[in-house]
């Protein structure tokens, strides 16, 4: 009962203070509702559509016409300009007004009627990664739909039914199944890690700022002293109201992506409401055992953005962890996005069993008990250190 | 006094600031860590996690039930590509989704049981491609592998079919319009090559903005009055202050700048193909650009450690701004405009064109001249937020004299240390 008491007392102490202090307003509610505002509405369209791309069409005749035509006419291509060779459009490439052209040399319509197998080239490039991949794939299918077309147009010639006909221009056709994401959006993918990454980032850099400000400011001997000296009420009491604040913005960004913006989950409520839970806790954890590692606000808060911003590389959504190095594999055990994010895709993507993401659940549990560590060193720091600007 | 007077005063003023700056930059590990050692390091950092550019040899399960010499040779041209490796075959679906659950794989491929007899049937065969689908790069490997290699099996099959009397003829039954793709510029197509330069370029901004931001809060929080601008002789005007602090940053991240974009590169053979001045003619507003706004970001920081909860999470939006990884045509119009008010946006954008696909400085000059008129712009604004400090602190000390210019012994003695 007295123990209940006195972590309510700090609890109502340190909700003053989450009050007073613009900066935890900011940090825990408005940059994150921003933040994930602003990743689901850039990538509202999931997959980037109309992107500009040019031709160069030197033949310049009906058949090279409805070649662009048909580029034009895809979901993510629209030819915005025509180059009269091809120094020209690459040029354009360079100033950016399209990311690819397509390339139709002189004489391709004759040499086709001739069955002398003109060639067509595209252009495309890879530094803006995602554009590159799409106009690609646009490319391809015109070329090989190029190709079918006059394949069609003989076997029709020759009589062959149009089963037949599809059975010889791709004897081996691919049915592709894109398990829990067919429409290969792109927010499902970026949005459900990057957003819980920059939480993250806050969740570790205020619970290392929240310590460290009691030592700044000269109120860490009336904190231990509101627990009679008993650190593990001190810092219930002082991480509550946080912790709800941050499961609140945690859950609510939870029900905003599944809820209203129905990004794929395969994984039920519960396993939702979970991997919320542990990733709020884990992360405190991290930042709490920061500080407690560097009792120096400075220093931990330092250390606590570079890993929160390494951590989005190293979570491994955009570029896997199994194409990198071997060290730096183990070394992405370090970071608490990582696990996080392999149990989203595990048990909330895919809808697998809980069960075969057990490693990275008892990673996170294990973040979460790391202020176990170094409980005693915070104490020490609390009573004993003086704040060094 | 003469105006000549007059600058000469201003300058050694400024001068002075300078030194001051610099040593306090150089006392502060907060500081240092920033400017030194991040830009230093995290470069390095970056480029050894993306030193692989793509993924290879990704693990499939493949379910045969045709159990067929085509189907064997299916399963063995795919493990012969360079990006998929076939880790086992699995007696039925449940055995391979159980594999996948448990992330040894990460896709199935089923070769139905009437795959062989269609194709001698000459039938239309179909193989299933299941693919998990939480990485967009693995799917791609998994999914192209099989495109390819149902193409050059269905191409084989074409041929036995129309029996060609000549190769070339076999050729032209099979695909009558030939085609090349050319990826441009960056023509390995690896994920580090195209989004390190852009790193590169926004660290520079984001460490500065830090830098400047946590000195300018020491600043406060060692003045005794929590004041910006410490009322001092040298400290009377805003061209000096600014000025001053100025060239202290710049001196710094002039060789900062010069190892993030020339050195960086080569050390990773990233593509480097833009020329020396054209790279100075653009680094030199972005970095001016970059500091006017560090000084304007820092004057809005009471506390030094706040800067850092206001800075770090925008790097990963600035980055996504700038159209590196999600195209910008594609950015909506309110974040687009948002993005302007940033110099990384126009800076990554012209460094990226220029280094990576060979554009020329007319080639970015959209990009080059909004960079000069955010110097400018952050410039006057700089110098307008520093007026009003200085205004402020004056004040404040005006107020503070008048409160203990009653008390007269204390006066004299205020005036006293003021003089020395």
């Amino acid at each position: 009962m007295e123990a209940l008491k006195i972590i309510w007392q700090i609890a109502y102490r340190e909700m003053l203070i989450l009050w007073k202090n613009p900066i935890y307003g900011f940090c825990m509610v408005v940059f994150p509702v921003a933040v994930i505002l602003f990743f689901t509405t850039l990538m509202d369209e999931g997959v980037p559509t109309e992107l500009p791309v040019g031709v160069v069409d030197a033949d310049n005749t009906s058949t090279s016409r409805s070649l662009v035509r048909r580029l034009d006419a895809f979901q993510s291509s629209r030819v915005v300009a025509h180059f009269p060779t091809a120094a020209e459009a690459r040029h354009a490439m360079q100033r950016n007004e399209i990311y690819a052209f397509l390339y139709i040399p002189k004489g391709t319509t004759e040499k086709l009627m001739a069955s002398r197998r003109p060639k067509i080239s595209y252009y495309y490039s890879m530094v803006s990664v995602t554009s590159g991949a799409l106009t690609m794939k646009d490319l391809k299918v015109i070329s090989t739909l190029g190709s079918a077309a006059v394949g069609q147009a003989t076997l029709r010639a020759r009589g062959a039914t149009d089963a037949q006909i599809q059975a010889f221009l791709q004897p081996i056709a691919i049915d592709l199944h894109q398990i829990a994401n067919p429409w290969s959006n792109y927010n499902a993918y970026l949005s459900t890690v990057f957003v819980p990454g920059i939480l993250m980032l806050f969740i570790f850099l205020l619970s290392a700022y929240s310590i460290g400000t009691e030592l700044k400011f000269e109120r860490s001997k009336e904190w231990i002293g509101m627990a009679n000296g008993k650190m593990l009420l001190a810092m219930l009491g002082k991480f509550l109201p946080q912790t709800l604040i941050w499961l609140a913005i945690f859950f609510g960004y939870e029900y905003y992506i599944y809820g209203v913006l129905h990004f794929p989950h395969e994984g039920g409520a519960w396993q939702i409401i979970f991997l919320g839970l542990i990733g709020v806790l884990s992360s405190q954890g991290f930042g709490i055992f920061a500080f407690g590692l560097m009792p120096s606000l400075r220093m931990s808060m330092s250390v606590c953005s570079l890993w929160a911003v390494l951590s989005l590389s190293m979570a491994g959504s955009a570029f896997p962890i199994m194409g990198m190095d071997s060290p730096l594999q183990s070394l992405s055990w370090l970071f608490p996005l990582r696990h996080y994010y392999m149990v989203y895709q595990i048990a909330v993507f895919n809808g697998y069993p809980m069960l075969e993401a057990w490693f990275h659940l008892v990673a996170l549990v294990c973040f979460a008990l790391l202020p176990w560590l170094v409980i005693g060193k915070i104490k020490n720091a609390m009573l004993n250190y003086v704040y060094i600007p | 006094m003469s105006i000549f007077h007059n600058i000469a005063e201003v300058v050694s003023d400024a001068a002075y600031i300078w030194r001051q700056e610099m040593r306090q930059v150089f006392r502060d590990e907060g500081v240092l860590i920033f400017f030194i050692i991040v830009p230093l390091a995290y470069p390095l950092l970056y480029s050894w996690i993306y030193n692989n550019e793509v993924v290879r040899e990704v693990p499939v399960v493949v379910v045969d039930d045709s159990h067929s010499a085509l189907s064997r040779q299916f399963t063995r041209m795919c493990d012969a590509s360079p990006d998929v490796r076939v880790l086992c075959h699995a007696a039925d679906m449940d055995e391979a989704k159980s594999l996948v659950s448990r992330q040894l794989a990460k896709g199935i491929y089923h070769i139905p049981s009437e795959f062989d007899r269609n194709i001698s049937r000459m039938q239309q065969t179909t193989i299933g491609v299941y693919c998990d689908m939480s990485l967009i790069l693995t799917y791609k490997a998994i999914y192209q592998t099989a495109v390819a290699v149902s193409g050059t099996m269905g191409a084989g099959i074409q041929m036995k079919l129309s029996r060609p009397v000549t190769k070339r003829e076999a050729e032209i039954t099979v695909q009558p319009l030939a085609y090349d793709d050319v990826p441009v510029f960056s023509p390995g197509g690896g994920y580090g090559s195209a989004v390190l330069p852009a790193v590169l370029i926004l660290i520079l901004q984001q460490t500065l903005v830090l830098g400047i931001g946590l000195s300018a809060g020491t600043a406060r929080e060692n003045n005794r009055y929590h004041e910006l601008i410490p009322i001092d002789r040298h400290y009377q005007g805003v061209f000096r202050i600014i000025g001053g602090k100025f060239l202290c940053y710049f001196m710094i991240y002039a060789v900062m700048g010069a190892y993030l974009t020339m050195v960086v590169p080569k050390i990773f053979s990233f593509p480097a193909l833009a020329h020396w001045q054209d790279l100075l003619a653009m680094m030199l507003p972005y970095t001016m650009a970059c500091i006017f706004f560090g000084m304007i970001v820092s004057c809005i920081v009471r506390y030094r450690e706040n800067i850092m909860l206001l800075v770090v999470f925008v790097s990963l939006p600035l980055l996504f701004m700038t159209g590196v990884s999600w195209p910008q045509s594609s950015i909506p119009p309110f974040w687009q405009s948002i993005s302007w008010l940033f110099p990384s946006t126009f800076g990554v954008r012209a460094y990226v064109r220029m280094n990576t696909m060979g554009a020329t400085l007319n080639d970015v000059a959209l990009e080059y001249r909004l960079l000069w008129v955010q110097t400018i712009f952050y410039c006057i604004v700089a110098c307008l937020v520093y007026r009003h400090q200085i205004v402020i602190s004056r004040r404040n000390a005006l107020v503070r004299l008048d409160r203990i210019g009653r008390k007269l012994a204390v006066t004299e003695q205020l005036r006293r240390r003021k003089k020395k």
